[in-house]
């Protein structure tokens, strides 16, 4: 196949020439250890093989408190549309550009969320390749080896193979011809086929609330919420409205929300859905296995470990997932 | 619209709630627009109660019989009475003691004196008196106190928050410092809404906005074996905020 590679020595210059596109995002390594996407500004330079960084790019299209509205007396509601500049999302694993292709079709559906809209059309992906490790699963996932992107690049001995997707990831490789050039070349073969076993996922199967190990998880879950936290596909949200000091305007805020929160199924009156931290398991464990509402049967889940690897008494809903989907076939 | 009437005081604290009130210079000439201070010790000289008020907002917790008489007066005169302060929602710092012999502690203090006060353990407002609604924090933060205040104008009192400091912290992208570090770090027991001050600078979690409502306080004491510090440790830091902690 005809592709572009770039080699090791050309990756800063094609990271300088990528920043024409606009501010270019990317996974960073802190003094702490800890990796996360930031800004890869000139002389950073990005960890492209850290396995997973805190919280997924996600944070880029869906803040966590992000300001929707303000209220005047003057003009009613408002909607809050920050000038958005262009960002190109940089090494992104599968699992990510799964995670936002998942928020794509949630938020960016027939009925698209303005804010997530706004933020997204000036976003550019470009995906990299990776090895996983014993907290991914991806490659029980479907959605990670479909996963779409402007840009990919496939690491491999030297440099990388770069595959273009989208007109998008044309425009940006059209400008790099003196970095990347063309080979006729192989597409590696995705690593993820060979890692584990593959478990048949028969995603509409009917799950069984009455598992004893539903009341175990729950026992030992702190309600912290990180695993949904860093979820590439949690997505759900509080809205709050807080009256100015004026006495007359307010603002309207979105707050990332979480099912494992006692107060995320508390309707008008107090009434809570989801009482216990075991109903709150079968529901998120619904929600990442099995999919919602217009995407039902989609499991939302993309594999990428880091509710296992961020949960801070090792939870893993994968016991679960195997057990269940063994006792569905 | 007619000016709110507060009165603002404080029971057995260290002022800092209030004075937290007092800090939010930029928004003080909008606050005077909208209400009337008619009851402020801390800020303008000692005036009576007189009237009824739109909104107690209390600071402390109550050790004193004056303190007592003050607080009911408080309540009786209030459409809204609103704890303010970790002292006033558990106890706080002022509680500290709260299981020792008040008379053992006043020997320690003031020795043979026989100009003190009397006093009685100190307890959080809720103890005496019904609370419509509270803001923690050691002190709270000055965000929550004006949305508190914005609130009232618009006839809406603040919702309880029901996460941990964890998961601010998580969002925050912070390196955990008990799983990570093998800190004492209480973030997964206490009430979220500081944005995980202490854990974003390095410093772990001490627990001053007192106990979150679904604490998985068994889990907890599990992990925070695992990482080398037994129940005495723990609940000694924990009591610090919250003397209702027990084992
Ligand atoms: S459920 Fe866990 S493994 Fe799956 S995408 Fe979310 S954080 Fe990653
Ligand atoms: S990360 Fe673990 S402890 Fe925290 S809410 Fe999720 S499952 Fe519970
Ligand atoms: S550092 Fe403390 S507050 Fe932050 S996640 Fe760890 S235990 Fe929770
Ligand atoms: S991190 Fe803990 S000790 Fe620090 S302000 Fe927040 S609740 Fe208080």
């Amino acid at each position: 196949m005809l592709t572009r590679f770039i080699s090791d020595q050309n990756l800063p210059d094609f990271m300088q020439k990528l920043r024409k596109f606009g501010g270019i995002e990317g996974p960073l390594r802190g003094e702490d250890g800890g990796v996360r996407f930031g800004n890869l500004s000139d002389g950073t330079t990005p960890d492209i093989h850290a396995i997973r960084t805190l919280l997924p790019a996600k944070k880029y299209l869906f803040a966590p408190e992000e300001r929707l509205f303000n209220y005047t007396l003057q003009e009613g509601y408002k909607i809050l549309l920050e000038d958005i500049s262009p960002v190109t999302l940089f090494a992104l694993h599968p699992c990510e550009l799964a995670g936002i292709n998942y928020l794509d079709r949630l938020l960016g559906g027939d009925a698209p969320d303005p804010h997530y809209a706004a933020r997204r059309s000036q976003i550019t992906l470009i995906g990299i390749s990776c090895l996983p490790d014993e907290f991914c699963s991806c490659h029980i996932s479907p959605s990670p080896l479909q996963a779409l992107s402007d840009i990919f690049m496939n690491i491999v001995e030297g440099g990388f193979v770069v595959t273009v997707y989208s007109s998008r990831g044309k425009e940006i490789m059209e400008d790099m011809k003196d970095l990347a050039e063309e080979r006729e070349l192989p597409v590696p073969q995705d690593a993820r086929r060979f890692f584990g076993v593959s478990l048949p996922l028969n995603v509409m199967s009917e799950i069984d609330t009455g598992l004893p190990e539903w009341q175990k998880l729950a026992d030992r879950c702190l309600g912290c919420g990180a695993c949904s936290l860093c979820c590439p596909t949690c997505a759900c949200f509080n809205i709050l409205e807080f009256a100015g000091l004026d006495g007359v305007s307010s603002e309207r805020i979105r707050y990332w929300d979480n099912c494992l929160f006692k107060s995320h199924s508390m309707v008008a009156g107090g009434a809570v859905f989801n009482k216990g931290r075991a109903e709150r398991f079968i529901y998120r464990y619904r929600h990442k296995q099995r999919g919602f509402g217009p995407l039902r049967g989609v499991p939302s889940c993309v594999g990428c470990g880091r509710c296992r690897a961020f949960c801070p008494i090792g939870l893993d809903l994968r016991v679960l997932t195997e057990l269940l989907e063994r006792s569905a076939v | 619209m007619k000016k709110l009437r507060l009165a603002i005081t404080g029971m057995t604290a260290c002022s800092g709630c209030q004075l937290s009130l007092l800090n939010c210079e930029n928004e003080l000439p909008d606050l005077l627009e909208k209400f009337d201070f008619s009851f402020f010790p801390l800020a303008s000289s000692p005036l009576d109660l007189i009237g009824e008020y739109d909104a107690s907002i209390v600071e402390g917790c109550v050790s004193m019989p004056h303190e007592k008489k003050l607080l009911l007066e408080l309540r009786n005169r209030s459409r809204y009475l609103i704890a303010v302060g970790t002292c006033a929602v558990f106890g706080g710092v002022a509680a500290l003691k709260n299981d020792e012999e008040r008379e053992v502690l006043r020997k320690q203090v003031y020795g043979s004196s026989s100009i003190v006060e009397s006093t009685f353990r100190p307890l959080p407002l809720n103890n005496l008196v019904q609370v419509d609604a509270s803001i923690t924090g050691c002190p709270p933060e000055k965000m929550e106190l004006l949305r508190l205040l914005g609130g009232l104008l618009a006839g809406a009192l603040p919702v309880d928050s029901d996460y941990p400091v964890c998961t601010e912290c998580r969002i925050r992208e912070n390196i955990c410092l008990l799983t990570e570090r093998g800190e004492l770090c209480l973030g997964m027991l206490v009430s979220g809404g500081c944005h995980a001050r202490c854990p974003s600078m390095a410093v772990p979690c001490e627990g001053c906005r007192g106990p979150l409502p679904e604490a998985n306080l068994r889990e907890a004491l599990r992990i925070y074996a695992e990482k080398g510090f037994d129940r005495e440790t723990v609940f000694a830091r924990l009591r610090r905020f919250c003397p209702e902690w027990r084992l």
